[in-house]
C-alpha cells in the first residue's frame, strides 16, 4: 500500500501539470477537449492523492519505521488514533494533506460546475491544478518527501511530541486546514474572473457558499485551537498571540473583510478592486499560515522546526502570485470601475468600508507582530519578540469598535440613513447598553474594557433580538402564520441576513468570555496529602480543593523501550461551600525519551466559569507527594465555546442551499415583475 | 517486479483516462464557449428583489418610514426592472427565477397587507388584519373605512 502511494505521488505531478497547461489552453483557445481532459485530470488526481495519503497512513500503522516521516513522529506505543493522525503531524505529511484536500475541493468545484459557469471553468481548473502542481513539485524535489528512505531500519520511532497527543489533535488541524483549501476555490475563481474580463458580481454570486464555507471551517479551526490549547497547554489561557495562532488569524480577519465588502459589491456595485485585492491576500494569507506553520520560520509554541528551504521556496511562491495578481488587476482596472458611490458618511455602505477598514487594521497589526522578530533579526540581528500586551493594546479597542459596528451595520439604512432612520433604531438599544453601562459602574466595576464589552454587548444583542423579534411578528401578521413558522419563512427568504445576525450574537457572546478574563483569580499552594486549600470566584463563592494522594503509573508492559509514559495523577476533592461537586484527576506526565513533561489540567465547567487546577511540580526527591498546584477561577470561559458554537450554526444557517423543492414551478409569469411595474408611491 | 507492474498499470490508466477526449475529440459536454449573459441580470435582480423585501419588511417593522422608504423603494424597483431578462423561450424555469418570483409575490403580498389598512397614515404603525383603529395612536384606519365602503381599490397587479 505504501509503495503504491508513492507511485501515485511521482504520477500526479506529470498529470497536474498537463491538466493546467491543457485547461488554460482550453480556455484560451475554446478547444473543449483540452478543457475536458483538464477537468478529468482533476478526478484523478484526488484518486492519487488519496492512495498517497492512504499509502503514509499505512506505514504508520504498520511501524514502517525505514522511513524517515513514520520515524520520526510514531513509535510503537501510539495508540491507532494517533498513527492516522500522523498524516498531518509533521511538516511533510501535513503538506500531503493539504495537497490532497484541495484536490478534492478542486474535484468538487469542477462536479458542480461542469454544466454551469463554462466561461470562468477552464481558468478555474487551470488555476488550482497549477497550485496543485505546485505543491507536488514541493513535495517531491524540495528534500520533503514523505515516502524517503532513512537508510536502515530503527527498532523503534521518536514518537509523536506528547502535547500533539490529545484528541484535538485529530479535529483541530484538518479543520483548519478545510479552511484554507476551500479558499482556494474563490481564489481561482477571481483569477478566472480577471483573465476572462468578466468582472460583474457573478464570480462572487457563484463562489459566495464556498467563501462561507472556508469561513466556517476556519472559524472553527481556531476555536479548536483555543480549546486544544486551554486543555493541553495548562497555562488557563486559550490565546496566546503565538505566531502560528496569528498566522491562523490573518486569514479569516480578511475572510471576515471579504464576506462583509462583497455585500457592497452586490448590493451596489461598488468596491470591486479591493474585493479583487482581498481575495487575493486571504488565499496568500492561507498559504502564510500554512508554511509558517512548519517551517520554524518563526520560533513559537507550534515550533516542530523542520525546515527553512520550505519556507524559502513558498516566501517565493508568494512574490510570484502578489506578481501575476497585481499585474492582472492592473491590467483589468478600467473593468473594475464603481458602479456607484457612497452617498453618505451614514450609511451601511460605510459602515461596511468601515468594518473592512478596521479588519484589515488588525491584520496589518498582527502581522507586524509576528514578523517583528524577524524584522529585528534582518536589520539588527536580534531577534525581539512582542508579547500579548502588545496585541492587546492595538487589538482590544479595534475590536470592541468592530463589535459596535456589529450592532450597526444590520440596522442602518443602505445609501443614506436620515436623522429618523437612527433615532428609531438606535434608541432602545444605546439606552439599553447606557443602562448596562451604569448598573456594571454601579455596582463598582472599573475595568474599562469589561465596561465597553458588556454594554456594547447589550446594543448589540438589543438590536439582533429586535430585529428578529419584530420581523416575526410582521411576518405572522402579513402572512398569517404562527410565530415559528413565520420565523422560519422570514429566515428562509434571506439566509445570509438572519444567519450572519446569529453569527453576530456568537460573537458578541464570545468577546464578553474574552472580557471575563479581567475577573480571573488564582492561587499557587504546595500541598501534600490531607491538606486543602481554597479559591475565591469572582461571582463570590469559594471552592475548597482537598488533596487526598497521588498515584504514578507507568504504560503496563515490561518491555524496556517501552516505558515512555510515566504519570503522576493527584486526586483532589474539590467543595463548593460544603457541597462536594467534583472529583479531579489532574496529571504530571513524563516523556523520558523524548525528555519532556506535560501536564493534565483539571477543569470543572459551569455556565458561568471555570475551575482549572494545573500540576506545577511534583516533588519525587522527599517522598512526601508534595505537589505544587495552581488553581484558577476563570469566569465566562465557557461563553467563549458556547459563541463558538452559536457561530457555527449561524454559518451553517448562511450555507444552506437557497431554492430546493419547496420552489413552486410558476406558469407564465417567470420574469415578468409584475409587482415592480408599479412605480414609487403607487402601492403605498 | 509487482511494483514496476503496478506503476505502469496506473500510470497507463491515468494517462488514458486524461488523454482520452483529446485524442477521441470529445469536449465538456455543454461547453458553448458563448456563456448565458442571462445569469448576470438574474442575480442582480434577485439581489435588488431581496433588497426590496428586505425593505417591505423594514417598513412594516418601522424601520425604514416615510421618505427614506419612498426613496429606496424607487430606487431598488428601478434597479431590479433594469435587470428583467427575456423568458427563455426553451427552458424550464430554474431555481433562480423561481425564486425571484417567490420574491415578488411576498413583495407583492406584503404591500398588499400594508394597503389594506394596516398601515396608519398618521404614525406609520402597522396594525393587526381587521383593526379599525391604530393599535399606536388610536388614528381611524382609513382602510378600514374604505372596506366598509365596499372593497379595496387595487391596481389590479397583485396575483
Amino acid at each position: 500500500m505504501t509503495i503504491l502511494g508513492e507511485i501515485a505521488l511521482w504520477i500526479a505531478l506529470p498529470a497536474a501539470l498537463w491538466g493546467a497547461v491543457l485547461s488554460f489552453a482550453g480556455g484560451r483557445t475554446g478547444r473543449s477537449d483540452f478543457v475536458l481532459s483538464g477537468e478529468r485530470t482533476a478526478y484523478v488526481l484526488t484518486l492519487l492523492l488519496t492512495l498517497t495519503s492512504l499509502g503514509i497512513i499505512a506505514a504508520f500503522l504498520g511501524n514502517r519505521y525505514e522511513y524517515w516521516y513514520v520515524a520520526n513522529y510514531s513509535n510503537r506505543e501510539l495508540g491507532t488514533y494517533f498513527k492516522i493522525a500522523g498524516l498531518w503531524a509533521g511538516q511533510r505529511g501535513s503538506l500531503v494533506f493539504w495537497t490532497l484536500l484541495l484536490s478534492v475541493f478542486t474535484s468538487i468545484a469542477v462536479f458542480q460546475n461542469r454544466r454551469r459557469n463554462r466561461e470562468f471553468m477552464p481558468f478555474v481548473t487551470g488555476t488550482l491544478l497549477a497550485l496543485l502542481s505546485f505543491l507536488l513539485l514541493v513535495l517531491l524535489f524540495a528534500g520533503v518527501n514523505p515516502f524517503e528512505l532513512v537508510g536502515f531500519t530503527p527498532a523503534n520511532g521518536r514518537g509523536l511530541n506528547p502535547q500533539l497527543q490529545n484528541y484535538w489533535m485529530t479535529i483541530h488541524p484538518p479543520t483548519l486546514y478545510l479552511g484554507f483549501t476551500a479558499f482556494a476555490v474563490p481564489f481561482a475563481f477571481a483569477v478566472a474572473a480577471l483573465l476572462t474580463n468578466r468582472l460583474d458580481s457573478r464570480w462572487i454570486a457563484v463562489t459566495r457558499r464556498w467563501i462561507l464555507l472556508s469561513w466556517f471551517f476556519l472559524t472553527n479551526g481556531i476555536i479548536f485551537g483555543m480549546r486544544w490549547a486551554y486543555e493541553e497547554l495548562g497555562w488557563g489561557g486559550y490565546w496566546f498571540w503565538d505566531p502560528v495562532e496569528n498566522a491562523s488569524l490573518l486569514p479569516w480577519l480578511t475572510a471576515t473583510a471579504f464576506l462583509h465588502s462583497i455585500q457592497i459589491q452586490e448590493n451596489r456595485g461598488m468596491l470591486k478592486v479591493w474585493n479583487m485585492v482581498l481575495v487575493v491576500i486571504t488565499f496568500l494569507l492561507t498559504i502564510f499560515a500554512t508554511f509558517l506553520t512548519r517551517s520554524g520560520l518563526i520560533e513559537s509554541v507550534h515550533s516542530f522546526a523542520e525546515n527553512l528551504k520550505i519556507a524559502y521556496i513558498f516566501l517565493g511562491f508568494m512574490g510570484g502570485l502578489i506578481a501575476v495578481c497585481a499585474v492582472l488587476i492592473l491590467h483589468r482596472l478600467p473593468s473594475l470601475r464603481s458602479e456607484n458611490h457612497i452617498q453618505s458618511f451614514l450609511s451601511r455602505e460605510s459602515a461596511f468600508l468601515f468594518n473592512n477598514l478596521l479588519l484589515v487594521g488588525i491584520t496589518f497589526a498582527v502581522m507586524w507582530g509576528t514578523l517583528f522578530p524577524l524584522i529585528t533579526e534582518g536589520f539588527f540581528g536580534q531577534k525581539i519578540n512582542v508579547g500579548p500586551p502588545f496585541y492587546n493594546r492595538v487589538n482590544v479597542p479595534v475590536g470592541l469598535i468592530l463589535l459596535l459596528l456589529m450592532g450597526i451595520g444590520p440596522v442602518i439604512a443602505w445609501r443614506r440613513a436620515s436623522r429618523r432612520n437612527l433615532r428609531k433604531n438606535f434608541t432602545l438599544p444605546a439606552a439599553a447598553g447606557l443602562s448596562m453601562l451604569v448598573a456594571l459602574a454601579v455596582s463598582g466595576i472599573r475595568h474599562a474594557t469589561v465596561l465597553a464589552t458588556f454594554s456594547i454587548a447589550v446594543f448589540v444583542m438589543t438590536i439582533v433580538v429586535r430585529e428578529f423579534w419584530k420581523g416575526t411578528k410582521t411576518r405572522a401578521r402579513i402572512a398569517g402564520e404562527g410565530n415559528l413558522s413565520a420565523l422560519r419563512s422570514l429566515v428562509r427568504r434571506n439566509r445570509h441576513r438572519w444567519g450572519g445576525y446569529i453569527v453576530h450574537v456568537g460573537v458578541v457572546v464570545i468577546f464578553t468570555g474574552f472580557a471575563g478574563s479581567a475577573f480571573d483569580t488564582n492561587a499557587v499552594r504546595e500541598l501534600v496529602p490531607g491538606q486543602s486549600a481554597t479559591i475565591r470566584s469572582a461571582f463570590g463563592h469559594e471552592y475548597r480543593l482537598v488533596y487526598e494522594s497521588l498515584s504514578h503509573s507507568r504504560p503496563r508492559t515490561d518491555d524496556a523501550v517501552r516505558e515512555n509514559d510515566w504519570r503522576w495523577t493527584a486526586l483532589l476533592t474539590v467543595y463548593r461551600g460544603d457541597e462536594r461537586v467534583k472529583i479531579m484527576r489532574p496529571e504530571r506526565r513524563f516523556y523520558p525519551v523524548m525528555d519532556e513533561a506535560s501536564t493534565e489540567v483539571g477543569i470543572r465547567s459551569t455556565l458561568l466559569e471555570d475551575l482549572y487546577v494545573i500540576p506545577r511540580d511534583v516533588d519525587l526527591e522527599s517522598g512526601t507527594e508534595r505537589v505544587t498546584f495552581e488553581f484558577k477561577v476563570l469566569p465566562l470561559v465557557p461563553w467563549i465555546w458556547c459563541g463558538g458554537m452559536i457561530v457555527a450554526v449561524g454559518t451553517l444557517i448562511g450555507l444552506w442551499p437557497v431554492g430546493g423543492p419547496r420552489a413552486r414551478a410558476p406558469a407564465s409569469r417567470v420574469a415578468s415583475g409584475l409587482p415592480l411595474s408599479g412605480t414609487a408611491g403607487q402601492a403605498a | 517486479m509487482t511494483v514496476f507492474i503496478g506503476w505502469i498499470l496506473l500510470s497507463a490508466g491515468v494517462a488514458l483516462y486524461i488523454l482520452e477526449p483529446v485524442f477521441s475529440g470529445r469536449g465538456t459536454p455543454s461547453y458553448k464557449g458563448d456563456d448565458d449573459p442571462y445569469d448576470e441580470a438574474v442575480h442582480r435582480r434577485r439581489v435588488a428583489l431581496t433588497a426590496l423585501h428586505d425593505l417591505e419588511y423594514d417598513r412594516a417593522t418601522e424601520k425604514v418610514v416615510g421618505d427614506d422608504y419612498e426613496r429606496l423603494k424607487a430606487e431598488l424597483s428601478q434597479e431590479a426592472l433594469r435587470h428583467l431578462g427575456p423568458a427563455k423561450p426553451d427552458d424550464g424555469p430554474g431555481v433562480a427565477e423561481r425564486v425571484n418570483q417567490e420574491l415578488e409575490e411576498e413583495i407583492a403580498r406584503i404591500r398588499r397587507a400594508l394597503r389594506e389598512g394596516l398601515e396608519c397614515t398618521v404614525c406609520g404603525h402597522v396594525n393587526r388584519s381587521g383593526a379599525r383603529f391604530c393599535g399606536d395612536c388610536g388614528q381611524g384606519l382609513p382602510a378600514a373605512r374604505a372596506s366598509a365602503g365596499g372593497g379595496i381599490p387595487t391596481d389590479g397587479t397583485d396575483p
